[in-house]
């Protein structure tokens, strides 16, 4: 409902996005490079648009429209994840103004390399979402049918979990990580869909969880009623791809466009675990 | 009987309540989404949700003026005893969200923290920082989650919903779904079918929505024979920062938390901000609203703001419209606490400080008040018959829609911070009356159903495809046709509509229509093919979209969101005390009048050329009677203090002390 | 392994700070004495080596088998691990890179110290035929300070043990501040600075100690050194039996000319190594 910014004097008139694309998993990925009209106010998200708007490459070529995820463009959700000029953040707060000034030469789009490529920049992340699972990254409540409210909590307790909360598991955090290493595993001829997903399941178990799930087993250990299973948390973060794959390069808090302090999530859960071993050495 | 299951579709809080709650109740759940259930476009709602509490229970506040303040913000134009549901469940809905380990703000003794909405003169609004539609959606997932490592859930994320299946008697026996990565075309049996699939935003290419808002779920539904209500109110949200791909919301919270909205008094003075003094900026919305102040509802802030820059002139800015969102007398570390997330976001977008500067906003489509019909079944104190199969089904049995895609809860205008609140509740409140229908089902479990259903409806949904991946090249691709779409929708059906350009847009719509049947899509691929994806939703965009424009094309009065000048009622302007009054008379007279004319719903039903007809039908405001929407408006009280006779003349019984609901 | 994946981890973590990294401390304190003098420097080792025939279980107990387990170890992790401060060149990143290659190069360093010290292993014909000859074995505990000095005469083997001190002690204090972090001692970001400017400050100390020492060593007078560590000794026989005086003999410097023949030849299974070493953690 709004009309656009007037252009600056030194505006280009188009700029370069080269994207490293991929028709499908395990494939060659290639270069490709398009040319888009320059409009002010642009993010990665709109220059995205442009390209599947004009299916043609530099060369002049009819190609498909690159393929990528996006949904909220404003930095809630956590869907459109890449590799934007070699640095891992959401495409829709890389806004090009911003891009251009860095690099004059264009843009440069990957998709992650910690997840596998579904098609171009598009990658399967649900090895994220198991993690969750695996540390138990909910509230244990008896039920949904009213039983009154829940614990207070003082508003110094709400300030430091509150930004925990805040996680829209994006990923950012393990692309970064360099103890987070890719997992891809292909599907066997014959393997159905359940055994696939016990089969991707307990790989993905056996690799690290990553800051994100570390982080959210220290929030839900520091509610009042996600404290009474906070071992069974701690049990899975000391299970094999627990913390201790942590090499404390930090890049995780760094790279969290939520600015999650993701490194405090971690020495909090080393004290944590560091303690509920004793206690299951001394204490049973 | 083969094992019942439950298809919801749409992980959104709606979606995810109604998985929780049919989990809890041991109904198996098939859910189904877009994206990945925690990126559903429910983070992004900012502000809050809203429910009476023990603070504003003793300033006076019960649920019954909850349910007053909603219906009297909606234009009268919701089903009461719904939303008279809703706020009753109010208090327990923000419980349970408290007790699932939502970090809502605190007060000092550790109470849930409030804070003051639009629409209402009580703070009955909890709040988590600036994120509090993801933090609830998180909770939800959280424990849909549990649900699923427990095996009683199934999650079909980066599925699309292509339409529901119907057998012979009209009873919904499932759903095709296309898997987004693999393109397969899948039949899925279910025994009933929810759809809580959001709003239609990117009916106006760019809105406050997000990329997955297309409303193409519902408009499938519709196609299928579903009725479709209250299209045309569309809400404008007054406060959103422009953008090339999206227009960000800038969330009502921001006035909620003492936000001053505010234009140079001289215009496009081009002094900075901070420099122009109290005397020459113009505070419009505290002016005319005294009593409201920044915190009218969203329909009257928007137009007042698009009023000040379009008819006005006073925008800030000469080649845009714009004015001042200020914040900036507020401490700097309460705004952080209290609205971090969404300055980030500002600063973020904007490369300026809100904290320092004051924003630059200016209003956006925000949210769908209309949707899929739905139904509910009352008793004779206004309560819903809880449990009931016929809370929420829309006219085909076994199909059911909650949150944004019904037309319920929220009529002509939605009140900030109710969304939330309704989404839950409708998400929670369909769940113990979808088990009843699976008890009742006629005909036999939908996976006893002949295999012919599935396979045909499979079938159709194929050569669907195959149609459009046999259209010759053609210079007319869906993502141009899209842009277009939004431009025409967004003159015709926003702020101020005029039947001139709905109908003009009634035509291009029609026209574009046709191209959309014509224009080919690059990708021909079977691999993770947006292209053809995009393609189908943008054609299924365009029944919802003449659904708009027809209905506001037809209802020739002004209500809540829709707002048709030449239909506005005129003001008071005689300053005699004689002449005033017989004004407000005459005023209220036509109120009454255009009432028994258009407080009707709207319903469309779908031709099968795409072209939806339009009927009326009551609405039950049996609980509290319309009455003039003024705000105490400057200048109108005069309307008011008729009005105020009046209806103590019919005698009007006064609203019950609250009653207690149960979940 | 993977089953007890964490307590392997934390005991890696554990070994880096104690034993190996306390004893590297000591290491290079005893050997910064030198600055005092040979007499001192002598005094100290004369110190350790008075734990005579269990002094080579407390070195495998306390130094060596911890190192091996930490170095080896700490090979499996850097093999897990993928770094990329190309991409991400962030203070906290490079120092994760700097950890591996310094804890690699410390690893590559500690076992070719420990031979060219002290030969590895101290069986007298195993010393005299392979590790000697190899420029192994070079250190005399009961010639303590000139037998070093002669051992690090070279330059570039001045600059290799720099390099190799430099790199234990940086990965011995970057090391200590992970580990405070990985076992949760310092948690918020403020302790964490607090931690590390603590860790650069125990860092540099040991690095000025580390190259001190490094520097008197080869700035030791060693004939004048070695009349003084003869003395000592002869101070020390009359307390000694006939068996431990013969088993001295390869512990003291007795080629008075590089070409010299070794006057003993007996088998001395008794490992000496006063050493070393540093170690790794993450």
């Amino acid at each position: 409902m709004t009309a656009s910014h007037q252009s600056p004097a030194d505006a280009p008139r188009t700029f370069d996005v080269r994207v490293l694309r991929q028709d499908g998993p395990g494939g060659a990925s290639y270069w490709e490079r398009h040319r888009v009209p320059y409009e002010h106010d642009m993010n990665v998200i709109s220059v995205l648009q442009r390209i599947a708007a004009q299916s043609r490459s530099v060369e002049g070529d009819e190609v498909a429209p690159v393929a990528w995820e996006c949904c909220c463009l404003e930095e809630v959700c956590g869907s459109c994840t890449m590799l934007v000029n070699g640095k891992v953040r959401q495409a829709c707060t890389a806004l090009v103004d911003r891009l251009l000034v860095d690099e004059p030469e264009g843009i440069e789009l990957r998709p992650m390399g910690k997840f596998p490529v579904v098609r171009d920049l598009v990658v399967e992340r649900q090895r994220m979402f198991r993690a969750l699972e695996k540390v138990r990254a909910w509230i244990d409540v008896d039920g949904y049918y009213d039983a009154g409210p829940g614990p207070r909590q003082s508003p110094e307790d709400q300030e430091v979990a509150y930004p925990l909360s805040q996680c829209m598991s994006c990923g950012c955090c393990l692309e970064a990580c360099p103890q987070y290493t890719k997992v891809e595993l292909t599907r066997d001829p014959g393997e159905s869909d359940a055994d696939f997903q016990a089969r991707q399941d307990q790989t993905y178990d056996s690799a690290f969880v990553g800051a994100h799930a570390i982080s959210q087993a220290v929030l839900f250990n520091s509610h009042p009623t996600g404290t009474y299973n906070a071992g069974k948390r701690l049990d899975a973060l000391t299970q094999e791809g627990g913390i201790q794959i942590c090499g404390n390069a930090q890049n995780c808090v760094a790279v969290c466009p939520k600015e999650i302090p993701l490194t405090t999530s971690i020495a909090k859960a080393g004290r944590q675990t560091t303690w509920h071993q004793l206690k299951k050495w001394f204490d049973q | 009987m083969a094992k019942q299951r439950v298809m919801v579709v749409g992980g959104g809080l709606a979606g995810l309540a109604a998985t929780m709650k049919l989990a809890e109740l041991g109904v198996a759940v098939d859910l189904m989404s877009l994206v990945p259930v925690k990126r559903s476009h429910s983070v992004c709602a900012q502000g809050g949700i809203n429910a009476v509490n023990d603070q504003t229970r003793q300033l006076g506040d019960n649920e019954w003026k909850h349910l007053d303040d909603t219906v009297y913000g909606g234009d009268f134009l919701q089903h009461q005893p719904l939303v008279h549901e809703m706020t009753l469940w109010g208090p327990k809905v923000i419980d349970l969200m408290d007790r699932l380990g939502v970090r809502f703000n605190r007060t000092s003794e550790g109470f849930i923290d409030r804070r003051r909405f639009g629409g209402t003169l009580y703070k009955r609004t909890a709040f988590a920082g600036a994120t509090t539609g993801q933090q609830l959606l998180y909770a939800l997932d959280e424990q849909v989650r549990r649900w699923e490592v427990d095996g009683l859930v199934t999650k079909y994320e980066y599925w699309d919903f292509l339409g529901p299946i119907l057998d012979e008697q009209g009873v919904c026996r499932g759903c095709v779904a296309q898997d987004l990565m693999s393109m397969e075309i899948r039949s899925f049996a279910a025994d009933a079918v929810i759809v809580a699939t959001g709003g239609c935003g990117l009916i106006y290419g760019r809105s406050t929505m997000s990329t997955v808002c297309t409303g193409s779920a519902a408009s499938r539904c519709f196609q299928a024979g579903a009725k479709y209500a209250n299209a045309e109110f569309i809400q404008v949200h007054p406060t959103a920062i422009p953008g090339a791909d999206k227009l960000r919301l800038m969330s009502e919270s921001a006035r909620g938390e003492g936000g001053r909205v505010w234009v140079p008094r001289k215009p496009q003075d081009p002094r900075d901000p901070n420099q122009i003094p109290e005397a020459d900026r113009y505070y419009f919305l505290e002016q005319r609203y005294p009593t409201y102040g920044n915190l009218v509802p969203r329909d009257i802030a928007t137009r007042e703001i698009f009023n000040v820059c379009v008819h006005e002139g006073l925008s800030v800015e000469t080649d845009r419209q714009c004015v001042y969102l200020d914040l900036t007398h507020i401490d700097r570390r309460e705004l952080d606490r209290k609205l971090g997330g969404i300055l980030e976001i500002y600063e973020k977008f904007q490369g300026v400080d809100p904290r320092d500067v004051p924003m630059k906003i200016f209003p956006a489509v925000h949210y769908s008040m209309g949707g899929l019909w739905v139904d509910y079944e009352r008793k004779a104190d206004g309560r819903l018959v809880a449990g009931s199969p016929k809370n929420q089904v829309t006219n085909i049995p076994g199909l059911y829609a909650i949150g944004e895609c019904d037309y319920q809860y929220h009529g002509a205008n939605r009140l900030g911070a109710n969304s939330l609140l309704s989404c839950i509740f409708s998400g929670l409140f369909v769940a113990p009356g979808v088990k009843s229908w699976l008890g009742t089902v006629p005909g036999g479990a939908a996976a006893e159903q002949p295999a012919k259903l599935f396979s045909d409806a499979h079938a159709a949904q194929k050569s669907r495809q195959d149609a459009i991946f046999k259209r010759p090249t053609s210079h007319d691709n869906p993502y141009d046709l899209h842009f277009n779409l939004g431009n025409v929708m967004t003159k015709a059906a926003t702020v101020v509509r005029y039947n001139n350009n709905l109908r003009e847009a009634l035509q291009v719509v029609s026209d574009l229509a046709e191209r959309a049947n014509r224009a080919s899509v690059v990708d021909r691929g079977d691999w993770t093919n947006q292209n053809v994806v995009f393609a189908k939703a943008f054609e299924d965009m365009l029944p919802v979209a003449k659904s708009i424009l027809l209905g506001a094309l037809q209802r020739d009065e002004c209500r809540g969101a829709h707002f048709k000048p030449d239909f506005a009622p005129p003001g008071i302007d005689a300053t005699e005390p004689a002449e005033k009054r017989r004004q407000a008379e005459a005023w209220c007279d036509k109120f009454e009048a255009n009432n028994r004319q258009w407080l009707k719903t709207t319903v469309a039903t779908c031709s099968p050329d795409g072209d939806p007809v339009l009927t009326y039908e009551a609405v039950d405001t049996t609980l509290v009677p319309p009455r003039p929407r003024l705000y105490g408006l400057v200048g109108a009280e005069a309307i008011e203090e008729v009005w105020k006779e009046r209806a103590r003349k019919k005698n009007q019984t006064p609203p019950p002390d609250s009653v207690v609901a149960s979940m | 392994m993977t089953r007890n994946e964490f307590i392997i981890r934390r005991l890696h973590s554990l070994s880096g700070l104690v034993p190996v990294g306390a004893y590297m401390t000591v290491h290079l304190l005893t050997n910064a004495s030198v600055l005092d003098s040979p007499a001192t420097f002598q005094r100290n080792v004369n110190q350790i080596h008075s734990l005579g025939s269990v002094l080579w279980v407390v070195e495998w107990l306390f130094i060596f088998l911890p190192l091996l387990f930490h170095a080896v170890l700490g090979v499996v992790i850097i093999r897990g691990g993928l770094p990329n401060v190309s991409s991400y060149p962030l203070s906290g990143n490079v120092r994760y890179s700097l950890q591996r290659a310094s804890g690699m190069v410390a690893f590559f360093f500690i076992m070719w110290h420990v031979f060219h010290m002290h030969g590895w292993f101290h069986f007298d014909g195993y010393l005299k035929s392979v590790a000697e000859p190899l420029g192994g074995a070079q250190f005399k505990p009961y010639n303590a300070a000139s037998s070093a000095a002669q051992a690090l005469r070279s330059g570039a083997v001045q600059v290799l043990y720099a390099i190799g001190v430099l790199s234990c002690v940086f990965h011995l204090a970057n090391g200590i501040w992970t580990m405070g972090i990985t076992w949760g001692v310092w948690v918020s970001p403020a302790a964490q600075r607090r931690a590390n400017y603590a860790s650069i400050v125990f860092g540099v100390a040991m690095s000025i100690v580390g190259l001190g020492a490094l520097n008197g060593m080869s700035r030791v007078d060693v004939e004048k050194a070695r009349q003084i560590e003869d003395q000592i000794y002869d101070s020390l026989k009359g307390s000694k039996t006939p068996e431990e005086l013969e088993r001295d003999q390869h512990k003291r410097d007795l080629h008075r000319t590089a070409d010299a023949e070794h006057p003993t030849a007996e088998e001395s299974p008794t490992a000496d190594l006063v050493l070393p070493d540093t170690v790794p953690r993450r």
